[in-house]
């Protein structure tokens, strides 16, 4: 029973920072019609914002609130001077952001060196869960992961701004024509999916080895989970990165790390394969 | 002068121009119909104007100022409202939703749907939390307007709007227009091969062919007078 229990709750935690990662993915794809392949970098700026403040001495809440500024102005940059120069050329896309996700990780490796790097547990201690010792700061990552999974859905659709998002996505040429500044929607929609990644990395950073490959870790689940959830919702995002995050998890936990993935690919193919359209099709 | 169009070319491939230099210009508060049969351009000048299409030759002045190749949100604000062909309604929005966004792009206007709105197409306060997508094409095209006129026009481009839709709710529509553009003093540019709906709404008609306005007619009782008009123009 302890064991069911802290298996699922480690997978719960997986999944809200997939979800996170895998929710930036989705609004700047149903956005922009782009595919990031530099997304799991971002995610690797955001873990390196926290090791750079801490290696000045500053307490790792400081990188915490750094990160998704840091990684917000980043995307800014990236959409200004890389993606919109191939607006609508998907291929292109492709390339340019995998170059720059190769670029990335080597201005990583020139300032912070190829070794892993740890940080600091900046809630160390554990919680009992109905009997079972949980790592205290876990259920950090799961309120932070949670509350911005919800706060991303509620502005999407309970707000104006979010109102004018998704007229874009829907009809990007009708949206300019009644006067939406889509120009400014898409600068606001990448930046704020770059800090949605950068966040993730910074929240991650205590429990994993922070190293110049660990953006791909999350990058091809994150992939993986919008293949499955289905495109241009943020609920099929929800959908697929449970599936995905749920799988991965509860595989890892019965047997070996190798053997996980290759079961978690199986089921992604079996499922693109049954649900073409992903397992959330959009009905409203 | 409301809009003045100079020597415009623009088509969808690059060297061909579905638009051959074409010139024309509408006064403030006159509403003139484009006419032509099918493949002339008149949808191509009605994406030219509003930045769906980019012109490469020639000038759209609007209110004065040069709009050629604005960005669509610019133009839109700058004063021109839009319904396209097809409509272009957000389906998957609610109807109010729908209207909210006639005014969201255009600062100044607040976020709420004021009640003239409603006042003049009743229907769509009925189906005001309905999703927009599932109302029959004569109430779609009147959500299509009224989120055009929101926006506040000073000319309002209306392309097709009868397609699909029965004689007697284009009558209805027609009228209201016809009201609204009266007392706002709205420039209605239209595209239409619906005879009724022109009559009712445009002063004057401009025929198109090959690119070009080949006549403009500025009696528009004309265009039930003389039929060799129709012949020339509008019959396949």
């Amino acid at each position: 029973m302890d064991l069911f229990l802290s298996i699922g709750l480690d997978a719960v935690s997986y999944v809200l920072t997939l979800l996170l990662v895998t929710l930036g993915l989705v609004i700047i794809y149903g956005m922009m019609n782009v595919i990031n392949m530099a997304h799991g970098e971002l995610f690797l700026l955001g873990a390196y914002t926290v090791v750079a403040l801490q290696a000045v001495g500053a307490p790792f809440w400081v990188g915490f609130v750094a990160a998704p500024l840091v990684v917000g102005i980043c995307g800014l940059l990236i959409e200004q001077i890389v993606i919109r120069h191939v607006y609508g050329r998907s291929i292109d896309t492709i390339l340019a952001t995998w170059g720059l996700s190769i670029a990335i990780k080597q201005v990583i490796i020139i300032l912070f060196g190829p070794a892993a790097i740890s940080i600091a547990n900046p809630v160390p201690g554990s919680v009992s869960i109905a009997g079972v010792d949980y790592p205290a700061y876990r259920l950090v990552i799961m309120a932070v992961a949670a509350l911005l999974a919800v706060a991303t859905y509620l502005v999407v659709y309970r707000t104006s701004i979010g109102l004018q998002i998704r007229a874009v996505i829907s009809n990007r040429g009708m949206a300019g024509s009644l006067g939406v500044n889509t120009r400014l929607m898409d600068r606001a929609t990448f930046a704020v999916g770059a800090a949605l990644a950068g966040i993730a990395g910074a929240v991650m950073a205590p429990i994993m080895s922070v190293d110049p490959q660990m953006g791909v870790g999350f990058l091809i689940p994150a992939f993986l989970a919008v293949l499955v959830g289905g495109l241009n919702s943020l609920l099929g995002a929800v959908v697929g990165a449970s599936t995905i995050g749920g799988a991965t998890s509860i595989l890892s936990s019965v047997m070996a790390q190798a053997s996980a993935q290759i079961g978690v690919f199986l089921l992604a193919i079996l499922i693109i394969r049954l649900f073409p359209q992903g397992l959330w099709k959009e009905t409203r | 002068m409301m809009i003045e169009i100079s020597g415009l070319k623009a088509g969808y491939i690059k060297g061909s121009h579905v638009l051959q230099g074409l010139s024309m210009a509408i006064d403030k508060g006159q509403s003139v119909a484009l006419m032509g049969r099918n493949g002339m351009g008149k949808t191509t000048l009605m994406r030219s104007i509003v930045g769906h299409l980019q012109a490469s030759a020639g000038t759209i002045r609007f209110d004065g100022a040069d709009i050629t190749n604005r960005p669509p949100y610019r133009i839109a604000r700058a004063g021109i409202g839009y319904v396209p062909q097809g409509r272009d309604i957000f389906h998957d929005f609610t109807v109010e939703e729908n209207l909210r966004m006639g005014l969201l792009g255009k600062p100044g206007l607040g976020t709420q749907v004021p009640a003239w709105a409603y006042e003049m197409f009743p229907i769509l306060e009925e189906r005001r939390s309905q999703r927009a997508g599932t109302m029959s094409g004569g109430q779609q095209q009147q959500l299509a307007i009224m989120r055009a006129l929101l926006g506040k026009p000073q000319l309002l481009i209306l392309d097709e709007p009868s397609e699909g839709i029965q004689p007697s709710i284009v009558h209805d529509i027609g009228t209201a227009l016809r009201r609204y553009a009266d007392t706002q003093g709205l420039t209605v540019l239209l595209v239409e091969q619906n005879l009724d709906l022109v009559s009712l709404l445009a002063h004057h008609a401009l025929f198109m062919e090959n690119g070009t306005i080949v006549e403009r007619v500025d009696d528009i009782s004309r265009l039930h007078d003389d039929p060799d008009l129709i012949n020339r123009y509008l019959t396949v």
